[in-house]
């Protein structure tokens, strides 16, 4: 579908950003491109769809050298997410989806309808409450989601995709995965995928290729690189970028339980003891009706608290707290080995976010041992079967 | 004695208003007449200034190297006195309208021309980058990206030489170009301050009032305004779509 035929290309101010690329990519499949920043990997996607020529090769998309056709009719055929989002400014959110659509002068019904499915199909729903915002009235990763939306309006065949996940947190990037693998099975499109993590190129990928300095370290199936990595490069780089993804120094809200017990200040103590006694919980969070965050009541004070027959706010404790833009899971694991409790996490107005506790660092400690166990597994098994194809 | 001064100084200011206001009722039809022909030799000179500038502001920002050059020259327009502008035109086009407007229209060049090349300049590359990555052709990038984005720098430089045109549009005059003007050099002449005002009233209001207009403009087009008129739409769609249920539902 897309094909590299000793592709290169070089800067006007004399940058060799490509070198001499050869790259097939078959149609319904999804490779993804990664490799350290500067390697090349923007320019290549770029040449695909002409926004930059190449000083020397051929690209061919779908059997025809891109050269002589028509660089406009070629861009609207293709879907290309920007990887800095790139959305338009002054246009409504359904005005920046349905452009191509626009561009292909559909008509504004089925325009419309189009819109909303796929705002739907993105999580944001309902879509009239998203429509007609501007970008700037979105968050950095609704605006990225916009981004692919608008690359995948008019089902195109070939896909370009620049990190688009790039500004997600954690947790709704890993939806967007899930839902582009399960978009991919549907729809079999041709799809070619930038990202600096590779976990999600071993997530994603039919075939990975890996790049350095403009030119193709190794390609294969995720199988195949991980377990004959060619050189030291591709190892480090598959194993040093996998442990950085979860580290001393990610944010803690990686680690943060989503439902902890939250009372209000002017509960009766008693009530609040038989809550934490029902939950099994060791403490409650206290926070005012705006969401602030006014301390925490630990059992013990609790229970005292409520033999004196005193309301939930007397027994709270506000010392203790991290705040979730600066802290670290090191700064958290500091903590609890300090002393053994639970950590209210809250944001720079005092708004309670969440907790961290103990339990928290060891579910990650165990999923992450499992985690190396299962690849090692993997790439043992894909070594046997990659000796085996070279036996026979 | 200084109470006297004070005295008079406010008996003054009681004859210039007297004077004022029997020379406006004596005069009306004339001033409405001259301020017709002011809102006319500008309203033209206005136009032409937006007509030759913003193509040339895109163009320019086509052809980096004619940049300078160009705005060189407007700025030159802009710098030259303007009654010196309007006897020279004389030597050229002779006296009267056609002279006032031409004039007027080289000397606000430079704002509507220097606001559209940098308004144009300054549209984020992203914007025109991924406009061209949806496939867009050029004169569609220009249309619905640039344009709109450097819409607002534009109106501005538009406000000022509006605001720029009507001042110096009281010079025509001089040259027989007829506007407000005629009441400010025929109140000079008479040493009378009250048609001096009489002239200078309604040509401070014109200004005032078309830039007022301009900014609201402005406003009214900005992408904020529009998104919610757009939600409000929908709303009321939505709405009316209810209603006619419910109608249905009773019927
Ligand atoms: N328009 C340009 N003119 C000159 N050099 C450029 C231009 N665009 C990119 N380069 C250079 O070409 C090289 C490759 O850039 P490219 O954007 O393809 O990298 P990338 O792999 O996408 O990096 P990143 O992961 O940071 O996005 C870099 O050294 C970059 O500085
Ligand atoms: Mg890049």
């Amino acid at each position: 579908m897309v094909t590299f035929e000793n592709v290169s290309k070089e800067y006007p101010d004399g940058t060799v950003a490509v070198q001499n690329l050869n790259l097939e990519i078959e149609k319904g499949e999804l490779v993804v491109l990664i490799g350290p920043s500067g390697c090349g990997k923007t320019t290549s996607l770029k040449m695909i769809n002409r926004l930059e020529e190449p000083t020397s090769g051929t690209i061919y998309v779908d059997g025809k050298d891109i050269s002589s056709t028509n660089p406009v009719a070629l861009r609207r055929s293709i879907g290309y997410v920007i990887q800095q989002i790139g959305l338009f400014p002054h246009m409504s959110i359904e005005e920046n989806i349905a452009i191509v659509a626009k561009l292909h002068k559909w008509k504004k019904n089925k325009m419309a309808k189009r819109v909303d499915e796929l705002l739907i199909l993105a999580g944001l729903t309902p879509p009239s409450k998203y429509k007609y915002r501007l970008p700037d009235q979105l968050s950095g990763g609704q605006q990225q989601r916009i981004g692919v939306l608008r690359a995948l309006a008019v089902e195109p065949n070939v896909v370009l995709m620049d990190e688009p996940f790039g500004a997600l947190d954690p947790i709704s990037r890993e939806s967007l995965q899930n839902e582009l693998i399960d978009l991919q099975q549907r729809l079999k499109k041709t799809i070619v995928f930038v990202t600096h993590d590779i976990d999600e190129a071993l997530k994603l990928a039919d075939k990975i290729v890996i790049m350095r300095q403009g030119k193709v370290v190794q390609a294969g199936t995720p199988a195949e690189i991980q377990a004959k990595p060619v050189n030291k490069f591709v190892a480090d780089f598959i194993g040093q970028e996998r442990l950085a993804s979860v580290g001393a120094d990610s944010p803690v809200y990686v680690i943060m339980e989503d439902a902890p017990l939250v009372v209000t200040p002017d509960i009766d103590a008693q009530l609040v003891l038989e809550q934490i006694e029902d939950l099994g919980r060791e403490s409650a969070q206290i926070v005012d009706k705006s969401g602030r965050w006014l301390g925490m009541a630990q059992l013990p004070q609790v229970k005292r608290a409520a033999r004196q027959g005193a309301k939930v706010k007397q027994a709270a404790v506000a010392g203790r707290k991290l705040y979730i833009e600066e802290a670290v899971l090191s700064d958290a694991a500091e903590m609890l080995i300090d002393a053994d409790l639970p950590i209210p996490i809250v944001d720079e107005t005092n708004k309670f976010v969440g907790l961290v506790t103990s339990n928290g660092i060891a579910k990650l400690t165990i999923s992450r041992l499992n985690k190396q166990k299962k690849m090692q597994e993997q790439a043992q098994l894909a070594a046997d079967g990659a000796d085996k194809k070279g036996v026979s | 004695m200084y109470s006297l001064g004070i005295q008079s100084l406010s008996e003054k200011f009681l004859e210039f208003w007297v004077n004022f206001f029997t020379y406006v009722s004596a005069n009306y039809m004339k001033i409405l007449y001259l301020t017709w022909e002011h809102i006319y030799i500008s309203g033209i000179a206005l136009l032409l200034t937006v007509i030759i500038c913003i193509p040339t502001g895109i163009y320019i920002t086509r052809n980096e190297k004619l940049a300078p050059y160009v705005i060189g020259f407007a700025n030159i327009c802009q710098t030259i006195p303007s009654l010196a502008l309007l006897g020279m035109l004389i030597s050229v086009v002779g006296i009267g309208d056609k002279n006032a407007i031409i004039a007027l229209t080289l000397y606000a060049l430079l704002p509507v021309l220097q606001n559209t090349y940098t308004g144009i300049k300054n549209v984020p590359k992203s914007a025109t980058e991924a406009g061209r990555g949806v496939g867009m052709t050029e004169f569609q990038i220009l249309k619905m990206v640039e344009l709109p984005l450097a819409r607002p720098v534009i109106i501005a430089g538009i406000r000022v030489a509006s605001v720029w045109i009507i001042g110096t549009a009281t010079l025509a005059a001089a040259i027989g170009g007829g506007g407000l003007g005629s009441l400010i050099f025929s109140g000079l002449s008479f040493i009378r301050n009250d048609i001096i005002f009489a002239g200078a009233l309604p040509a401070t209001t014109l200004a005032l009032s078309i830039d007022y207009g301009l900014k609201k403009l402005q406003e009214a087009m900005s992408p904020k305004r529009r998104a919610a008129r757009l939600n409000k739409l929908a709303e009321n769609k939505a709405k009316d779509s209810n209603n006619q249920k419910e109608m249905e539902m009773d019927a």
